[in-house]
């Protein structure tokens, strides 16, 4: 007799910690989210505490989370689109970095970014686009050998900029919800990451809530990312904080501010580091250390998203 | 109803600079822009003149109806009855390189006489002084959307002869240059500063004053660009803002965040 057996569910959950610790120095990092939009902020803090060294990091843009990777030299080069504290100015640790020549940036356009995404995905070598012709951008570049071609379409004759994909070691997800088998559902929009995730040779998918299985495959039509490009998931409420989840929690623009200004100095910096990075053991003391009374204060205000 | 205009010391010129931006999005044209002053015009447009305008953020809010002032274009706030939540690929590849974007607003750090736009660098490739946030989804919205709308601040070092970096395409080095370089959109149109509003000559491509604020005089707009501006014998005066655009002005933005009150 053959009974009906339920196929046993994959357990892909693991800790913020040692998620962290599966990133090894020197590796490139699709990283997501965009904007004040479901930044991996919980993953930048952790590897500040890791003391994690050399990465590169891909992305469309990026804004505090990225700020503090570079003041923590975390990052060593970025290729990228933007990079901004929206509404309050340029971010402070980058432009030291730069400065001191420690970091190094090749730029690209947002759309050629998100389709270097779609092409490392799709596993072709590169992608047309007519994003950056005329410009410096394609003029000049930094550290790639090739950084983009403009050719001729060889059935048109147009001109087209080609541009190298991208297959990265990690990409790093903040979603709403995940299961513990890696079905990801994102609320809103969903910036570059739904390429991004499918190009990275492993995935580690963060969010705010854990979700029953039977939860995903009620609405199938929910899944912005199917558990098959899913390596690993991580169980992660408020992990964007102070930046916004759509759905979830506001931004906390005084706590942006206040890192604003903190970092315009190297000490400021290094102060705010230690306050909220390096002196609290992991994200859950991180929380504490903000109050739940703040926090509350933050949470999404049904029907509205934020 | 006649349209009653405010007189000069009852409006700002960032209020003025906002309806300026404003008057350039036509009812049904589907909008590309930014935070900031673009994103008050839009929402003053929607509230006048353009109600089906469609507003498109390049993270991926599309046909917004955002009621409160968003700081990041991928800010919750403007999911507010939008018509779709997507992503990069939607908006900057599939609408807007797709060619469905009539309109685009973008700022410049710099902007030269053929309107290429620096959002990059300031100071040398080799050596910057200054690292900018760099094109985001820029350079796309000024090489694909069918015009272009910049709004900025008007001082020398902005106005200039020459860009430390070109970001974003205006009409590169004059007639029939982007058509050259394989761009399809159709290039800047119009450049709204604190002093002035500035077109491009058919002909040469060349910057072109077109209107000049209340209280500013054409040797001011001048001495404050760094290229050769091109002075047609007549320049108006900008239109002034009704009464009805300044108070919703100041409902949509009722705390100042992107148009202080005090008089500028």
């Amino acid at each position: 007799m053959y009974g009906l057996v339920e196929a046993p569910v994959e357990d892909k959950r693991i800790t913020l910690k040692e998620a962290v610790k599966l990133v090894q120095d020197g590796s490139h990092l699709f990283w997501g989210g965009f904007g004040f939009q479901r930044p991996p902020m919980a993953f930048a803090q952790e590897l500040v505490r890791q003391n994690k060294r050399n990465l590169t990091i891909y992305t469309c843009g990026s804004e505090m989370d990225i700020d503090i990777l570079s003041g923590a030299r975390v990052v060593s080069r970025f290729e990228l689109a933007f990079y901004a504290i929206e509404g309050i100015g340029l971010v402070p640790n980058i432009q030291r970095r730069i400065r001191e020549g420690s970091i190094e940036f090749e730029d690209y356009s947002n759309l050629a970014m998100a389709l270097r995404f779609l092409g490392g995905a799709l596993g072709v070598p590169f992608m047309p686009l007519k994003s950056m012709l005329g410009t410096d951008m394609l003029a000049k570049k930094r550290f790639r050998t090739k950084k983009a071609e403009v050719i001729k379409c060889p059935f048109t004759g147009e001109k087209v900029v080609l541009v190298p994909s991208v297959r990265p070691d990690f990409s790093i997800v903040h979603a709403q919800r995940v299961d513990r088998e890696g079905n990801v559902q994102i609320d809103g929009i969903k910036g570059e990451d739904v390429e991004g995730a499918r190009a990275g040779k492993k995935v580690i998918v963060l969010a705010e809530e854990i979700v029953e299985t039977e939860f995903i495959r009620a609405q199938p039509d929910q899944t912005a990312i199917p558990n098959i490009y899913v390596t690993h998931v991580v169980e992660c409420p408020w992990g964007s904080y102070p930046m916004m989840v759509y759905n979830y929690y506001d931004y906390d623009m005084e706590h942006v501010q206040m890192y604003y200004d903190q970092c315009k100095s190297e000490e400021g910096w290094q102060k705010y580091c230690e306050e909220y990075i390096t002196s609290v053991d992991g994200h859950i003391e991180f929380l504490q250390k903000i109050g739940i009374e703040r926090l509350m204060k933050l949470k999404a205000k049904k029907p509205l998203p934020y | 109803m006649s349209k009653k205009y405010a007189k000069p010391e009852e409006f700002n010129t960032l209020e003025l600079m906002a309806v300026c931006g404003s008057k350039q999005i036509k009812n049904g044209e589907v909008v590309f822009i930014g935070t900031g002053l673009p994103l008050i015009a839009a929402m003053l447009a929607k509230k006048t003149h353009a109600p089906r305008a469609k507003i498109v953020y390049e993270a991926g809010f599309i046909d917004s109806n955002a009621k409160e002032i968003a700081l990041s274009i991928a800010d919750s706030r403007l999911g507010y009855r939008a018509s779709g939540a997507i992503g990069l690929i939607e908006t900057l590849g599939l609408m807007l390189q797709g060619g469905h974007v009539d309109l685009g607003f973008v700022g410049a750090a710099q902007i030269d006489e053929y309107g290429n736009i620096n959002t990059t660098y300031i100071g040398s490739f080799e050596k910057p002084t200054v690292r900018l946030p760099g094109s985001g989804g820029g350079n796309d919205i000024v090489s694909s959307a069918k015009r272009i709308v910049v709004i900025m601040t008007h001082e020398k070092r902005k106005m200039v002869k020459k860009l430390d970096y070109l970001t974003s395409p205006g009409f590169l080095d004059g007639p029939g240059a982007r058509e050259k370089a394989g761009l399809s959109g159709g290039g800047p149109s119009l450049v709204v500063t604190n002093l002035c509003q500035m077109d491009f000559d058919p002909g040469t491509k060349r910057m072109r004053l077109a209107t000049i604020h209340p209280g500013i005089s054409v040797q001011q707009v001048l001495e404050n660009t760094g290229f050769d501006l091109v002075v047609p014998k007549n320049v108006p005066t900008t239109e002034f803002p009704t009464y009805e655009e300044l108070a919703l002005l100041r409902a949509i933005d009722p705390t100042g965040i992107y148009i202080p009150r005090e008089k500028t």
